[in-house]
């Protein structure tokens, strides 16, 4: 389990985080949304060692981080960044060595992966030659190469292709499911409500939510949706339903509790046709959008 | 290769590598070996291009005349002698299987040097000489005097302050090719580790490395690579030169100097490189993109230049003060003990002042480098670095 606590960092006075916790549970895939210049890549920077916090510590299985480096961390940095003019596979190896690997282990370890994107018979092709898809699916391999045991990933699926994000989500869930803290950043909102176990969400440098998706979908389970064949005006004077929205026949309510759900159904039924009535269930998207308003 | 490798060897191996698998550098080192190969044996065999000459005798005091031309002659001059009778002289004259024909008047005051259709000018002076002493002698002795009891041009013995002039042509031409090969190895491989640290930091590889290995590391790996490299191409190209020299069938002059002068060299090369590749490293590190570079190396290209120059023109105490300047040094306290007697304690202590120099300025670089490399946006200039934080 990978965790922060009350981590901040200024430029030049210009605070960027402000006093930020949140954990990375181990064994689940962990969504980080913010908006552009939220701070997502700051702290990523941070977990990573590559910035020092001006205050704060992160921490791995409750022992702190120290140090610049992290040797076992799988790390894709925001910018894309590998040697253009190299072949794919050397310097795969190279970084793989550097991770500590010997070199015919990093090969095999690289072609495993390249493989897995069906990339293999790239391998021996540099980099500069490969569509910026498939150089992207070289960069996340370059993150798992040495079997990290957390990965930060910054904008793992921007500019994968739709097999490639699917190959890429089967990827992570299976560190997810080896109980490594896997951290990614994300602006694609519906990919993260299929994908991700817990969201952290931050907004202008201070996190507005840390918690499981159930538990975020939860906060909002009372919610119904309604379609009638009339007109549903008269929800809005019943007791225990606070309106949402209401467009004609169609409505969106919170109820404050079961029996008052099945009432306002059984009064709706007396009153006419009841095409619909069910338990709305927020997308994270959906939930993102609630929180950040 | 084991898991345990230090990072900053497999840094610099890769470094290693990659120049290695460059063709560019294979042939340009190979043309450079030949063009070495090549200049040791033009310079051999135009120092000792011998002459050769056959000039046949019509008379005894001909004859001795040419004795005395052979006793005299220069080590770059051959000459085969005959006695002839006039006929044969003439006929084998025509048929050019002689140089000349010297003959003399019946009295034996005036000779006569007859060629095909030119006399050769080297032939003819040395002919005249030899006629001169021979006459005098023959004068002399019916004086009743020997000719050694006269005043002789070896009764004058010329010397320099300043070691002699050969020594100093050798010691010139030498000090130009050691302040060359120095100039050629800090751009050939001190330019590549300015370029690959802007290479990382533009590619933001250098976010990946850094989080797996130290920056110092990463740096060290690098400069070692290239001093590795830059060190086995000089000693490719010493040791190719000298051997040829050495087995050349000519005999080359000063072959002894230039060798012990060339292990100083070595010594020299090392610690000037190295100073120059933590300048480079941190030149690279400031720069964002490679057009960046171009401007902020002007101060290192100004250096080398000095150190071209040096080689070309530096004289008296000037070169002196140069041998114990850093970097300069490296060209200029080889020339020095190329062309004359230097206390052993003067290279010493300019290695030392090299090596200290050596040690701040790549402390310094580390310093610019780990700051500098991190940093995104903008070129930086020294003092915004300084500035940066970690």
């Amino acid at each position: 389990m990978l965790e922060l606590h009350h981590v901040s960092r200024s430029f030049a006075q210009n605070p960027v985080l402000n006093d930020i916790s949140f954990t990375v549970p181990g064994g689940a895939l962990t969504g980080f949304v913010g908006a552009n210049g939220a701070g997502k890549t700051t702290t990523m920077r941070i977990i990573m060692g590559l910035l020092s916090a001006d205050s704060g510590s992160v921490t791995l299985n409750g022992q702190p981080l120290t140090g610049a480096t992290r040797p076992n961390f799988g790390y894709m940095p925001e910018e894309r960044g590998l040697y253009p003019k190299q072949p794919v596979i050397d310097q795969l190896v190279y970084l793989g060595q550097l991770h500590g690997l010997t070199r015919s282990g990093a090969r095999k370890r690289a072609m495993e992966l390249l493989a897995r994107f069906g990339l293999d018979d790239r391998a021996k092709s540099k980099l500069e030659s490969l569509s910026l898809g498939n150089q992207q699916r070289v960069q996340v391999t370059a993150a798992l190469l040495h079997e990290p045991d957390v990965l930060i990933l910054d904008e793992p699926f921007s500019g994968l292709d739709p097999i490639a994000v699917d190959a890429m989500s089967s990827i992570l869930r299976d560190y997810a499911a080896r109980g490594v803290p896997v951290l990614f950043s994300s602006h694609q909102l519906d990919l993260l409500d299929v994908l991700v176990d817990h969201l952290v969400i931050i907004q202008d440098g201070r996190i507005l939510a840390d918690s499981s998706a159930d538990e975020l979908r939860a906060t909002q389970a009372s919610r119904h949706r309604l379609s009638l064949g009339s007109d549903t005006g008269w929800l809005r004077s019943e007791p225990g339903v606070t309106v949402i929205d209401i467009s004609g026949h169609e409505a969106l309510v919170n109820f404050d509790s079961e029996s008052d759900a099945q009432r306002v159904l059984a009064t709706a039924m007396s009153r006419g046709p009841v095409a619909e009535f069910a338990v709305h269930r927020p997308s994270l998207a959906d939930i993102y959008r609630e929180i950040i308003k | 290769m084991n898991a345990s490798t230090a990072p900053w060897l497999i840094v610099a191996l890769r470094e290693v590598e990659t120049k290695l698998r460059d063709k560019a550098f294979i042939i340009s080192t190979i043309v450079t070996l030949l063009f070495i190969v090549g200049s040791v044996a033009i310079t051999g065999v135009l120092g000792n291009r011998t002459s050769h000459f056959t000039v046949a005798a019509t008379d005894d005091t001909s004859y001795q005349v040419l004795e005395q031309v052979i006793k005299d002659r220069p080590d770059d001059v051959e000459l085969s002698i005959s006695r002839l009778t006039p006929e044969n002289a003439k006929q084998q004259l025509s048929a050019e299987q002689l140089s000349a024909i010297l003959s003399a008047s019946d009295d034996a005051r005036e000779f006569t040097l007859t060629g095909f259709n030119e006399v050769d000018q080297e032939l003819s002076s040395l002919v005249r000489e030899a006629m001169k002493s021979v006459m005098t002698d023959q004068l002399l002795a019916e004086a009743g005097l020997e000719s050694s009891s006269l005043p002789d041009n070896d009764d004058l013995v010329t010397d320099q302050l300043h070691g002699d002039s050969e020594r100093a042509a050798m010691a010139s031409v030498m000090g130009l090719v050691f302040s060359f090969l120095f100039y050629m190895a800090a751009f050939l491989f001190g330019m590549p580790i300015a370029n690959s640290v802007i290479e990382e930091k533009q590619n933001r590889v250098v976010e990946i490395l850094a989080s797996t290995i130290r920056l110092r590391q990463l740096l060290a790996g690098k400069i070692i690579g290239n001093v590795i490299l830059a060190m086995l191409q000089l000693l490719a190209f010493l040791s190719i030169g000298l051997l040829a020299a050495y087995i050349s069938p000519i005999q080359i002059p000063f072959l002894g100097i230039v060798t012990q002068v060339a292990g100083w060299f070595v010594v020299f090369f090392f610690g000037g490189f190295l100073l120059l590749a933590g300048i480079w490293a941190a030149l690279g590190s400031l720069a964002t993109r490679t057009e960046d570079l171009q401007q902020s190396s002007g101060p290192v290209v100004g250096l080398l230049m000095a150190v071209l120059f040096i080689g070309l023109y530096a004289k008296g105490s000037f070169l002196v003060v140069a041998s114990y300047i850093p970097i300069v040094s490296s060209a200029a306290m080889p020339i020095r003990l190329l062309s004359g007697e230097v206390a052993i304690w003067e290279p010493v202590l300019s290695l030392a002042i090299l090596l200290a120099a050596c040690w701040l300025v790549l402390l310094f670089a580390e310093r610019i480098y780990r700051r500098a490399v991190m940093h995104t946006g903008g070129a930086l200039t020294l003092r915004k670095a300084l500035k940066l934080e970690v």
